[in-house]
């Protein structure tokens, strides 16, 4: 990729107002979406001035130290075999230094429901002159997909409610895009319910809201709660624990600015 | 006491606007409490909307089961459903604006329609 189509990345990801944040922190990654190490190198990316970012994945909190789009090093986790890692600069000259940091990182996240992050002043770290490594030169070095496409705001919401889904079907066009899950309880809600639910629902309201989000609590058999989004010719239906409510609401809010 | 507890969560939160006790087994609202300057049929909107969201009766319009809450929000608007836990056909309307903490007002909104229908 060239500096310029970089750039009109970085600008597009900085314009886009789905951002969905928690008691100050950023989400970054739900249920796995994206993966939470992608998403801490996507973080990086996104970082030039020199910052500590803390990140906290499910309760455990882990800082590394970035600047200039690059990771420099992990200045904090508590993990008895990170001793080797921790304080060191990166550098692509030490590819073992490298291999244990992939290895810190993945064990302090990969798991993660929830991972967040918030940016904080620089701490000293290193020697001056070490500059660490890029977060897209570690992406390929480990081999993680990065995707810094900037994606229309009803597919960012999809990817986080897929994030928080147990199944989910997403519509565009009244085509299937994805499914997650056993989709079945929701192909029967599609086919059987959701046009005459809507038809009466615009009844009732007698006025066009727009884009909706509708949330039932424990409306599924199981007990879990279905949640059904609506923009234009997109639609999102998906089953989901009750706990994914205010984190689904907040990134429905994020998407409509 | 129904009149005191939605007077508190309205007080409790600001980005709550209106606020109804309805049965769904009439789909009447019993109590409203606002500053807003409703008419009649918006009332009877809203309860009608309740009785569409949660399900009433036997009747489920989206999902399996009937619900214990439910969420409708548009970019201008956010509306709220609770049911009570020993009286199904109790519930709380509530009209709120987007900024509203889902989370807090729910736990909160629970608690007081739980009181209110049980009589305590």
């Amino acid at each position: 990729m060239n500096d310029l189509a970089a750039l009109s990345q970085k600008i597009a990801a900085l314009a886009a107002t789905d951002v969905v944040f928690e008691q100050g922190a950023r989400v970054i990654s739900i249920g796995g979406e994206p993966g939470p190490l992608a998403a801490i190198l996507g973080v990086i990316d996104d970082t030039i001035l020199e910052r500590e970012l803390e990140f906290d994945a499910d309760g455990r909190i882990f800082r590394v130290v970035a600047a200039g789009r690059r990771l420099r090093g992990i200045s904090a986790v508590s993990d008895p075999q990170a001793e080797t890692v921790v304080g060191e600069t990166l550098s692509r000259e030490e590819p073992a230094v490298l291999d244990a940091a992939k290895a810190v990182l993945t064990r302090a996240c990969d798991a993660a429901n929830r991972l967040s992050v918030r940016s904080l002043p620089p701490a000293p770290f290193g020697k001056g002159g070490e500059r660490g490594v890029s977060a897209m030169g570690l992406a390929e070095l480990w081999e993680v997909d990065v995707d810094t496409t900037p994606q229309p705001p009803f597919a960012r919401f999809a990817k986080i409610a897929r994030g928080a889904a147990t199944a989910m079907i997403h519509l565009e066009e009244g085509e299937v895009l994805e499914q997650k899950g056993d989709v079945a309880p929701l192909q029967t809600m599609l086919e059987t319910q959701v046009s005459a639910f809507l038809a009466r629902q615009d009844k009732l309201r007698r006025v066009t809201e727009g884009p909706q989000f509708i949330c039932l609590d424990s409306a599924m058999a199981d007990g879990s709660s279905t949640t059904l989004a609506l923009s234009d010719d997109s639609l999102v239906l998906l089953s989901h624990g009750a706990d994914a409510i205010p984190a689904l609401h907040r990134a429905w809010k994020a998407l409509l600015g | 006491m129904v009149i005191e507890e939605l007077d508190a969560l309205r007080g409790t939160f600001a980005n709550c606007k209106t606020l109804a006790f309805a049965d769904l087994s009439t789909q009447m609202i019993l109590v409203t409490d606002t500053n807003a300057d409703l008419p009649r049929e918006a009332l009877d909107g809203l309860c009608a909307e309740a009785a569409l969201m949660l399900g009433a009766g036997d009747k489920v319009a989206l999902g399996e089961t009937s619900s214990e809450a439910a969420l409708v929000a548009s970019k201008d608007a956010l509306r709220l459903f609770v049911r009570a836990q020993d009286e199904p056909n109790d519930v709380l309307c509530c009209i709120c604006t987007p900024e509203l903490d889902v989370e807090t007002f729910l736990i909160d909104a629970r608690d007081r329609l739980n009181r209110m229908s049980r009589g305590n």
